[in-house]
């Protein structure tokens, strides 16, 4: 069974489809909205927060074809970089899939995928969040 | 905003500098203490004059690297306190002496950075980390993220990144010091491997090793020292940040291409120094986007433009805004603790008007900006 490649930013509800979403934190002081793990604002620095989870579609903010991957890379080289932004504010950054270099274009919407990935050198895999043109589960 | 108030006036009574390049056969401590050397010998100061050391340094090269490389000078018993701010590891020492003496503590003191970088794609985190399987921890990828994003709001041009390469190679042609001393037309940057688009090998920093070193001292402990008043050259701004909520998230500092602002707004205010007074800039170009980005983001260029205004030359070693003119890290290469200390070497060169070929004309405000990992961004200002 395969588990979330880290638990404190995807939420995995469905191992199997898979299915899941990316979990973050609102301040309950002063409403603002962090991606990831948080026990404090790091806004107003308040511990008054509530935990949350995105909806599954952003907008592409930038992106990059890297072709010289970090040390660890476990997938394909070269790979589309996508920094994406959340209608709720933050910015994710996940590798960008399903699409020509040249259909690129800021601004466009894309949905979040979830991908099994080989972790590590056991056989294990693990659930990876990326990104992916919309409309293509259909 | 902090309220910086500076208390004794501080000088950079001398500077040292080792060579960037690859050193294979060279330990770390020899490069380190060369540089140590050079600074006591520029300043003319002995050793055990030295009150405390802050070494700046990020990869492990054993516990408390600092002292162990300075033993081999005597043991004098003076504090020495190793320092890791990541790429800002340097110019952090820097700023610890620079305080340690303004507030009182310390009348001379020794600030300096080495580091042999590994070849390769420099990351934030460990390589069991998430980010290496979601592919978001790459430095250079960062930057090209920031790159392609300024090119889509300010109509920046490929070529235009390239430029600054362009112009930091020649600058580096007349500096005997710099790892990458060979010069390249624009053509010759956009045609190199292709590292994360737009960003060409070229217009990422080499990693690189080397040392640098500066002695600091109170100004009116000078003369207790003999150290030549001419020759030193006033600290009038250090101001140091961390991260400032941006709204974009944390998870990599190339989120916040403009977190140098909060630095620069400190610094500019504690020594009453407008931008139109800077002569000349060192900043932290790791690749060319940054040189271009925080030169906005130090409010030496409007938004927008640095693009246009280095294809125009106004960075240029005969512009009105000289840029990293003993080539940046783009061609000095970046050994992370050294390149802080490096900048201030520069810095203080070109004020005493000893740069030689490359010497910027009657200069006598210099601004160096170091940034690193964790959002941290060190600004000084310097004046003859």
């Amino acid at each position: 069974m395969s588990s979330s490649i880290d638990e404190t930013r995807l939420n995995i509800s469905n191992a199997e489809e898979p299915q899941g979403e990316l979990v973050g934190f609102k301040c309950n002081d002063c409403d603002v909205v962090v991606f990831g793990p948080a026990k404090f604002c790091q806004s107003c620095t308040s511990d008054n927060l509530t935990s949350i989870t995105f909806g599954s579609v952003g907008s592409l903010y930038s992106y990059t074809e890297v072709k010289v991957p970090p040390h660890g890379w476990p997938g394909e080289v070269p790979y589309i970089l996508a920094e994406v932004e959340l209608p709720e504010g933050p910015h994710v950054l996940a590798e960008l899939i399903n699409i020509q270099h040249e259909d690129i274009q800021i601004g466009m919407t894309l949905n979040l995928a979830l991908i099994p990935v080989e972790y590590g050198s056991t056989g294990s895999t693990k659930i990876v969040y990326k990104w992916s043109p919309a409309q293509l589960s259909d | 905003m902090n309220n910086l108030k500076p208390g004794r006036e501080v000088v950079v009574a001398g500077v040292g500098l080792h060579p960037f390049g690859r050193f294979r056969d060279k330990p770390l401590a020899s490069l380190a203490l060369d540089s140590v050397v050079a600074a006591l010998k520029d300043a003319a100061v002995a050793w055990k004059d030295i009150q405390v050391a802050y070494f700046g340094h990020v990869y492990y090269e054993g516990m408390s690297f600092g002292e162990t490389s300075l033993s081999k000078l005597g043991l004098t018993g003076i504090p020495i306190i190793n320092v890791e701010n990541a790429c800002s590891s340097g110019s952090t020492a820097f700023w610890q002496a620079y305080w340690g003496i303004s507030s009182g503590v310390f009348d001379i003191a020794l600030a300096f950075g080495a580091e042999k970088v590994p070849g390769g794609p420099v990351s934030v985190t460990s390589e069991d980390s998430p980010d290496r399987y979601i592919g978001g921890d790459h430095m250079m990828a960062g930057y090209a993220l920031r790159s392609r994003r300024y090119m889509e709001d300010t109509g920046a041009t490929p070529a235009s990144l390239a430029q600054v390469t362009v112009k930091a190679r020649q600058n580096a042609s007349l500096n005997p010091y710099a790892h990458r001393k060979d010069t390249y037309s624009v053509e010759e940057v956009l045609n190199s491997r292709m590292i994360a688009d737009p960003l060409t090998l070229f217009q990422c920093c080499p990693t690189s090793e080397g040392a640098a070193a500066a002695i600091l001292c109170a100004k009116e402990a000078l003369t207790s020292y003999n150290i030549d008043r001419k020759r030193s050259i006033n600290v009038v701004a250090a101001a140091l940040t961390s991260g400032n909520y941006n709204g974009h998230g944390s998870d990599h500092s190339a989120f916040s291409p403009y977190r140098t602002e909060p630095a620069a707004l400190q610094a500019y205010e504690m020594s009453g120094i407008d931008p139109k007074d800077v002569d000349l800039v060192q900043v932290h170009d790791a690749a060319t986007i940054g040189e271009l980005q925080q030169l906005e983001a130090l409010h030496l260029i409007p938004y927008g433009e640095a693009w246009s205004a280095t294809i125009e030359g106004r960075t240029s070693l005969t512009g009105d805004i000289p840029t990293n003119t003993d080539g940046g890290l783009l061609a000095m290469g970046h050994p992370f603790g050294a390149t802080g200390v490096r900048m201030i070497h520069e810095t203080v060169t070109q004020l005493r008007d000893e740069a030689g070929d490359r010497q910027i004309p009657d200069a006598r405000v210099g601004l160096a900006e170091c940034s690193g990992a964790g959002d941290v961004t060190t600004v000084h200002i310097l004046t003859k």
